[in-house]
């Protein structure tokens, strides 16, 4: 017998993105006035993406106060944002987003290497 | 720059190519220059997100054969410096001849220490050149068909470092690998995490057309070629300079040493193949040297029951295809030899005592017999330790061994004879004293020689004949080691050549009931009781090895005759149709004789009874001549002399010849021996112990075997027709052969003039139209 009890850990999973108080990574993603901060945990993005696994990866970071601090300005925080959300939880929200929006999406899943949401977004773009 | 204003002019470049090569330009300076960064180990002032966003850029914009290319220029570029200002300056000195300047490899040592620095430090950077170029791998690298940079980067470092063309550093790093192992085989230390980085280098690396490791195409052909060489030469030091178990341990520790070194340092797949070289140099080329080395070679090892040595021989010899076929040749040789020799001591015994059996040693006919028996059981004991002990009990050798002793068992013609000499030796007086194991056991080996025999039938018969005279002088110690051991030839051989054997047994049995029952007899009849106590024993005539259907001449005293006679009628009474006759050579007769100091009882044989009692009526000193005792008793001639010579030639002299002497002559005078003394009052007159037949019972024996073979194999021929109805020549030998080869080996011939007998007698006809098969008629 196998039993499946993905949606508890979804929830789960969430509530660490949500209200977490022990992540050990910041990303600052964006350019001056548009810049926000994100937190997160390295394992979990490392996990969950060959791109975060070698950059937060020793031989490339520095920790400043036990926190891997990342900076990614050419992206857009409200694109990224989502990016966070499949990375935690596997979902995207696309219904209320603007085209212009999913199409910068698209093209930071491919920098990012996020193979999966890439050739999903190219569907739904199609 | 909408509000720069556009210089004059018509023409103007074109806007966009510019801007991005300048801008491809741009990123892959600063690319290269973090490679270059990276190269002097300089990385933490890098941003891996600047970088990968630069490579990022470039494949996106279509340059990522400019970007591969770009960075196998810088990496060759590098190692092309690595090579000149590290790898170079490495080389140890002189070159060839570096084992020379540096007897204790360390010119080598150091340099393997610097490669193993240059390749690590290689790999750290490929692999951080990696994670920067990740994009380039996954989007150019795939779609344009080439190597992963990682693994362009192994390419590279093969190329420039391992292989250059311009510089010798293939030849010094095998040099120096081969130099390294050399001086670790000849126990020196090296340092071994060194030659591993190197070797590991190697297994890493791929050669491009073979698709084999480096390791595999450059290295390892060149490790077994130089170590063939150094073990051929060892092998023939070794052998000349050690003996046979010292070259074994040196081999052992070799094997042991090179596995070990593979295990450390080398690739597993040369396992097997190093493995075979020593196996090959070390074991096969020297075999037969070692097997026979003097004083120290099997042989030596085997007399002097080194059994370590041996074990370590059967181990290290078995890793070779000829090996344990050597050794066991070898070995059973030996045994052979062995077995020869135990029976050449007891021929030249046996005819030594032929030429004096007349002086009377009774035993020592025996006693060969049980010698020699002996002799081989210690063999075999001897030959089962090392069987155990050193060749993790092997069957084939079990085998080899099997038929060694079968072969040299068989070459003793009287082997049948002396094996069951020495059973009924161990079952009339050895076993006194054994606890019954120890008797089971004694058995139980007996029977492993009585399984080599190939005349099964002729130890049949002389076990009949000593069982009989056991059973019938009531000389067998244990009854249960009697039936034990025809239990065990029952199980050997089945129960036909057991069930005569019972028999006898029976008769005993049935006899001591019948006596009982002719006790009873007597005391309820009113006739006269005899005068003397009669024990009688009823033998079935065809159980018995002797002749039984007639009785021997002999003039019994009246009161025995009478007592038979009253036996025979009551016997005859209660079996009405059986035909008794008497056997007065086999009986004993218990009498007393009053001599001068005292009155002795005397255990006698009928026969000596029958000589003894004539003297009843002689007056002291009045002598019986040899023809006047022959004439009344009418003992047959040879019965008569050796008891004559129990009476009188022996260790009681209840009889005193004249002229004195060991022979029993005609002519010679007899007196009865009134100055006769003995310690015990019981005397038991000894008869003829069982020995070793002589030439002529043993020819009797031979023709009654012969006779008896005959029948056997009429008989199987007959069962196999009777089955079959028509057979060809050839095979109906052969069925007959396999029917009749647990009891002897039936030769063609015998069987072939059988054939011919049933045919005269009509039991079986030639086929018409082909003479070669036969038809059976019913």
């Amino acid at each position: 017998m196998s039993i499946n009890l993905h949606d508890v850990l979804l929830r789960d999973f969430s509530s660490m993105l949500k209200d977490s108080n022990d992540h050990d990574a910041i990303i600052k993603v964006g350019e001056d006035s548009n810049m926000k901060e994100f937190f997160a945990h390295s394992s979990i993005l490392k996990a969950r993406s060959n791109y975060f696994r070698r950059a937060l990866s020793i031989e490339w970071t520095t920790k400043k106060d036990n926190m891997i601090e990342f900076k990614k300005p050419n992206i857009d925080p409200a694109v990224f944002e989502i990016i966070l959300n499949y990375i935690y939880k596997g979902e995207v929200e696309l219904t209320n987003q603007s085209g212009e929006l999913i199409f910068e999406l698209l093209i930071a899943t491919d920098e990012l290497l996020l193979e999966e949401l890439f050739y999903k977004l190219q569907g739904y773009l199609i | 720059m909408s509000s720069r204003k556009q210089p004059k002019g018509k023409i103007r470049p074109p806007k966009k190519p510019n801007s991005a090569d300048a801008q491809f330009n741009d990123n892959w300076d600063r690319l290269a220059q973090a490679i270059r960064e990276i190269h002097k180990k300089n990385a933490s002032i890098l941003s891996f997100e600047e970088l990968y966003r630069n490579a990022y850029n470039m494949v996106l914009h279509k340059n990522g054969d400019k970007l591969y290319n770009g960075v196998r220029e810088v990496i060759t570029q590098h190692l092309e410096e690595v090579a000149v200002s590290q790898v170079v300056p490495a080389f140890p000195l002189s070159g060839a001849s570096s084992s020379q300047t540096n007897p204790n490899g360390a010119g080598g040592a150091n340099f393997l220490k610097v490669l193993k620095t240059v390749w690590e430090d290689h790999t750290t950077c490929m692999l951080m050149i990696r994670d920067i170029l990740m994009y380039m791998d996954r989007v150019y690298a795939k779609t344009a068909n080439v190597p992963l940079v990682y693994d362009l980067g192994l390419d590279l470092f093969r190329d420039t470092i391992v292989r250059s063309q311009n510089y010798p550093i293939q030849n010094h790093l095998l040099e120096v690998l081969l130099q390294q192992i050399k001086l670790e085989r000849e126990n020196e230390i090296i340092d071994r995490t060194n030659v591993k980085a190197s070797i590991d280098m190697l297994l890493e690396l791929t050669d491009a057309s073979t698709k084999d490791t480096v390791y595999a195409t450059d290295f390892e052909n060149k490790f077994l070629e130089t170590s063939s060489e150094y073990y051929r030469v060892e092998g023939q030091m070794l052998v000349g300079e050690y003996d046979a178990p010292e070259y074994m341990k040196k081999v052992d520790k070799r094997l042991n040493e090179e596995e070990q070194r593979v295990r450390h340092y080398l690739s597993q797949t040369t396992e097997p193949k190093i493995r075979n070289i020593v196996e090959e140099e070390l074991i096969s080329k020297h075999l037969k040297t070692v097997i026979e080395m003097e004083n120290s070679g099997l042989i030596p090892m085997l007399r002097n029951e080194k059994m370590d040595d041996l074990g370590r021989m059967y181990k290290l010899f078995g890793r070779v295809v000829k090996g344990h076929d050597e050794m066991k040749s070898a070995i059973s040789d030996y045994i052979r030899e062995l077995g020869k020799a135990i029976n050449e001591t007891v021929t030249s015994n046996t005819t030594a005592e032929g030429g004096n059996a007349a002086s009377g040693d009774k035993q020592t006919g025996a006693t060969v017999a049980v010698r020699w028996v002996q002799e081989v059981l210690d063999l075999k004991d001897k030959f089962d330790k090392v069987q155990n002990l050193a060749l993790s009990n092997d069957k084939a050798f079990q085998t080899s061994f099997n038929e060694a002793f079968e072969y040299f068992i068989n070459k003793n013609s009287k082997s049948p004879e002396f094996i069951s000499l020495f059973i009924d030796d161990n079952l009339k007086k050895g076993l006194k004293g054994k606890t019954e194991e120890e008797v089971d056991s004694v058995l139980d080996k007996t029977i492993t020689l009585f399984r080599f025999i190939g005349e099964k039938d002729v130890f049949e018969r002389y076990y009949k004949q000593h069982l009989a005279k056991r059973l019938l002088l009531g000389r067998s110690v244990s009854d249960d080691a009697e039936r034990g051991m025809i239990g065990k030839l029952k199980v050997e051989c089945g129960y036909q050549f057991t069930t005569k054997l019972e028999g006898m047994f029976n008769d005993m049995r049935i006899s001591s009931d019948t006596m009982t029952d002719f006790k009873e007899y007597l005391d309820k009849s009113v006739l006269e009781k005899p005068k003397l106590d009669l024990s009688v024993t009823v033998l079935t005539s065809t159980f018995w090895p002797m002749n039984l259907s007639a009785s021997p001449r002999c003039n019994l005293p009246p009161e025995l005759t009478k007592a038979c006679g009253t036996f025979q009628n009551f016997y005859l009474g209660r079996h009405s149709g059986r035909r008794l006759t008497w056997q007065s050579n086999m009986g004993t007769a218990d009498i007393r004789g009053s001599f001068k100091a005292r009155k002795h009882e005397l255990n006698v044989s009928t026969y000596q009874m029958v000589i003894l009692l004539m003297f009843n009526d002689k007056q002291d000193g009045e002598s019986l001549s040899y023809e006047q005792i022959k004439g009344e008793s009418d003992i047959p001639e040879a019965d008569l002399k050796r008891n004559l010579q129990s009476l009188a030639c022996a260790k009681y002299k209840i009889l005193v010849k004249e002229p004195k002497g060991k022979e029993i002559n005609p002519g010679d005078q007899f007196n009865f021996n009134n100055d006769f003394t003995a310690p015990l009052q019981r005397i038991k007159i000894q008869t003829v112990a069982s020995k070793v037949e002589s030439e002529g019972e043993r020819k009797e024996t031979r023709e009654k075997v012969e006779e008896a073979r005959k029948h056997q194999t009429e008989a199987a021929i007959v069962r196999i027709m009777k089955d079959r109805k028509t057979m060809e020549h050839n095979l109906l030998i052969a069925e007959v052969v396999k029917q009749l080869q647990s009891r002897f080996m039936p030769n063609p011939a015998l069987i072939k003039k059988r054939i011919e007998a049933l045919i005269e007698r009509e039991y079986l006809e030639r086929a018409t139209g082909d003479r070669r098969v036969y038809n059976y008629l019913a």
